[in-house]
C-alpha cells in the first residue's frame, strides 16, 4: 500500500532539495559568489527605482515613501519565497506539461502535489531575494516606527501565503490550456506571471478606482504587494475587509484546482506525444 | 487518480493482467490547401487511432516478456498503460495486483520503469546524487539502500560513475546508470521501454548479461519492448507479437520461427569439393541423415535470422 505522507517525509524530502541546492551551488565559488550577488544586485535595483522616485517626489498617491519601502519589501519578500520553490518549473507548470515531462512525476510513489511542493526547493540558490526582501522590511519597519508584535508577525505570514497561493493558482489555471495545446501553451504560465510582474511593484494609490478595481480582480497585480502592504499598515483600501486576499485567494484556488484536474484528466487519456528531455531536471 | 485511491485488489497471480484494453488517441488532421484550412476553422478533421484494440494477456511473475512490433503498433502505449501514465478508453489493466488508475503510489514502490530515450537521473548533478534523491523519494530504508547500491555498482560496473556528472556520461553509461537507480527500490516489476537504444555492441551485451542475471537470480518479472530480435531472443523465455493493436503471436522464440517458416539449415562439405544443403526442423532426424553421409569434410550450420522473417511478416501486415 501507498505509504502515508507525514510532516516528517515533507521536511526529508525538502531537505534532500536543498541539500542538492547546495551542493549545485557549491560546485565552484565563483558561480556561487556571482550567483547570489547578481540575484541580489538585480533585486534592489528593482526596488531602488520606485523608491527613489517616491523619495524624490515625498511618496506616491497619497503613501509616503516608507510606505512605499515597505510595499516593495512585502514584494521582494513574495519574490523571494516564489525563487525559493519555483525551480524545475514547479510554479510554471505549463513547461513540465507542455514538454511532456509529467510522465517523469508519474513514475515516483508521492502524490503529485507533495512532489511539486518539494521538488522545486532551492533555499540556496534562491534565497538571495528572500534575503534582501529580509533586509528591506526590517529597515521599512524602522523607519515607519511599527510596533511589531506576534499577531502582526502571523498577519504578515497569513498575507505573504495568500499572495503565494494566488500566483501558485493562476499559473496553474492558465498553465490547464498546456494540456489541449501542448506546444502553443508550454511559456504561457511564464507569459502571464513574468509579463506582468513588474506591475506588482507599482502603488497604486494614486490610481482612478476604475484601475485599481481589476488590478485586484481580472489582473491581481494588486494583490501581489499594494493591497496587501496596505492591510499590514492598517489602511485596507477601497473599503474593503483586509480579508478580501484570503478570499480571492480561496475563489481562485478552487477554480484553479478544478480546471487543472479536468486537464490531467485530459492528459491521461489522451497522453503527451511532445516529450522534451531539458529542463525537467536541473 | 484525483479522488482518494480505492483498494481494487486483484486476485491474481499474474504480475500483469491486461483484460480486452482498448486504447484510442485523436489525432488532427489538416492540408495545406487555401479550403482545407478554411474547412479546418468551422470543423476540424480529426482521426481516432486505435493504439490497442481489445487486448488480452497475462504474464506471470517472473517471467521475462519481449515485447515487440513495428512502429506504431502500440508498445509504448502498452507500457504507459501498465506504469499509470495512460488511462485505457475501455478494459480491465492490473499490475501486482493492483490497479494502476487507482493505486498509483502504491505499484510505484515496486514497479521499475525506463524508457530508453530519457533519463531519470538529474542533470547537473553526479550520479550518487540521483541515487540519493530517488532514497528519499522511495523511502528506501538505509540497509536496502546500501545492499542494492553495492549490487548494482558491482554488476553493472558503474564505480567509477557515482561521481561523475550524468550530463558528462555517454549514452552507454548513463544507460547503466539509470538501470541501477531504478533498481534501488527493488522493484518486483520492470518495464523497459527500448533500453538498448542507441547503445554499442559492447554497452548492449553488457546491459543484456545484466537483465538475465537479475531475472534468474531474482525472479524479477521484467518486460522489454526492442526492435532488435536477436537482443530479445537472447533476453527473453517469451514473446508478445502486438500489430494495429492486437497481438499477433504469443509464444516462445522457436514456435515463432516455425510460424514464421525461419528454416535451419546445414552446409555439408564432401572431401571431393562438392556441397549440399539440408533444410531441416528436426534436430534428431538430422543427425540420422548425416550419420548416412561419407566423406564428409565440414559441416556449417545457418538459420534465416528472426528479424528476417519478421520484417517479412511486418510487411506483409502492412500491405
Amino acid at each position: 500500500m501507498a505509504d502515508k505522507i507525514t510532516i516528517g517525509r515533507i521536511l526529508r524530502l525538502l531537505a534532500i532539495s536543498a541539500k542538492m541546492d547546495l551542493v549545485w551551488l557549491l560546485r565552484d565559488t565563483k558561480y556561487a559568489i556571482l550567483g547570489i550577488a547578481g540575484d541580489m544586485v538585480n533585486n534592489v535595483a528593482t526596488v531602488s527605482g520606485v523608491f527613489l522616485i517616491a523619495s524624490r517626489f515625498g511618496g506616491i498617491g497619497g503613501m509616503s515613501a516608507d510606505e512605499v519601502m515597505f510595499m516593495m519589501a512585502y514584494s521582494t519578500l513574495v519574490t523571494g519565497i516564489f525563487i525559493m520553490f519555483g525551480a524545475g518549473n514547479s510554479i510554471h507548470i505549463s513547461r513540465i506539461i507542455g514538454r511532456g515531462q509529467l510522465e517523469h512525476l508519474f513514475i515516483q510513489p508521492l502524490p503529485l502535489g507533495v512532489q511539486l511542493m518539494t521538488r522545486g526547493f532551492n533555499p540556496f540558490t534562491g534565497g538571495g531575494n528572500l534575503v534582501v526582501g529580509t533586509a528591506l522590511m526590517a529597515l521599512a519597519v524602522n523607519r515607519l516606527g511599527l510596533v511589531i508584535t506576534l499577531w502582526w508577525i502571523a498577519q504578515l505570514i497569513a498575507y505573504l501565503i495568500t499572495t503565494m497561493v494566488i500566483i501558485i493558482a493562476r499559473s496553474y489555471l492558465v498553465s490547464s490550456m498546456a494540456f489541449y495545446a501542448p506546444a502553443a501553451a508550454e511559456e504561457i504560465s511564464s507569459t502571464a506571471i513574468d509579463g506582468t510582474w513588474f506591475m506588482s511593484t507599482f502603488p497604486l494609490s494614486g490610481m482612478p478606482k476604475y484601475i485599481q478595481f481589476p488590478m485586484l480582480t481580472i489582473l491581481p497585480e494588486g494583490l501581489m504587494a499594494w493591497f496587501p502592504a496596505l492591510c499590514l499598515l492598517g489602511k485596507p483600501p477601497l473599503n474593503l475587509t483586509a480579508y478580501y486576499p484570503m478570499f480571492f485567494a480561496l475563489a481562485i484556488s478552487l477554480a484553479a484546482s478544478y480546471i487543472f484536474k479536468k486537464g490531467l484528466r485530459h492528459y491521461v487519456q489522451k497522453g503527451s506525444n511532445r516529450y522534451l528531455s531539458h529542463g525537467f531536471r536541473r | 487518480m484525483f479522488k482518494k485511491a480505492q483498494t481494487d485488489i486483484y486476485h491474481t497471480d499474474s504480475a500483469v493482467s491486461i483484460k480486452g484494453v482498448t486504447k484510442t488517441f485523436i489525432q488532427w488532421q489538416r492540408d495545406n490547401t487555401g479550403k482545407g484550412i478554411l474547412r479546418n476553422l468551422i470543423k476540424p478533421e480529426k482521426r481516432v487511432v486505435t493504439a490497442l484494440d481489445n487486448v488480452s494477456f497475462e504474464i506471470g511473475k517472473g517471467e521475462f516478456l519481449a515485447y515487440a512490433g513495428p512502429n506504431g503498433a502500440g508498445k509504448s502505449t502498452t507500457m504507459k498503460l501498465l506504469s499509470g501514465m495512460l488511462l485505457p478508453t475501455s478494459g480491465d489493466i492490473s499490475v501486482l495486483a493492483m490497479s494502476p488508475q487507482k493505486q498509483r503510489r502504491a505499484i510505484m514502490r515496486n514497479l521499475g520503469v525506463l524508457f530508453g530515450n530519457r533519463t531519470e537521473l538529474w542533470w547537473d548533478h553526479p550520479v550518487i546524487q540521483s541515487f540519493e534523491w530517488k532514497k528519499v523519494v522511495w523511502d528506501i530504508p538505509d540497509a536496502q539502500y546500501r545492499k542494492n547500491l553495492a549490487m548494482v555498482t558491482e554488476l553493472l560496473d558503474i564505480g567509477g560513475l557515482l561521481k561523475t556528472f550524468a550530463r558528462e556520461l555517454s549514452l552507454g553509461q548513463r544507460m547503466r546508470a539509470d538501470l541501477a537507480m531504478l533498481l534501488l527500490h527493488s522493484p518486483s516489476l520492470i518495464l523497459l521501454d527500448e533500453p538498448t537504444l542507441g547503445l554499442d555492441v559492447m554497452a548492449k551485451r553488457q546491459m543484456i548479461g545484466f537483465l538475465k542475471q537479475l531475472n534468474e537470480r531474482s525472479g524479477t518479472t521484467i518486460v522489454v519492448t526492442s526492435h532488435d530480435m536477436d537482443d530479445l531472443e537472447e533476453m527473453a523465455r517469451r514473446i508478445l507479437l502486438i500489430s494495429g493493436g492486437k497481438i499477433a503471436f504469443d509464444g516462445g522464440f522457436a514456435a515463432l520461427r516455425n510460424e514464421l517458416g525461419c528454416t535451419k539449415r546445414a552446409v555439408v562439405n564432401f572431401n571431393n569439393g562438392t556441397q549440399r544443403q539440408i533444410d531441416y526442423q528436426d534436430t534428431g532426424k538430422l543427425l540420422h541423415e548425416l550419420s548416412g553421409l561419407d566423406g564428409v569434410a565440414d559441416i556449417s550450420f545457418t538459420q534465416t535470422s528472426l528479424e528476417e522473417g519478421l520484417a517479412n511478416l511486418f510487411a506483409k501486415w502492412r500491405s
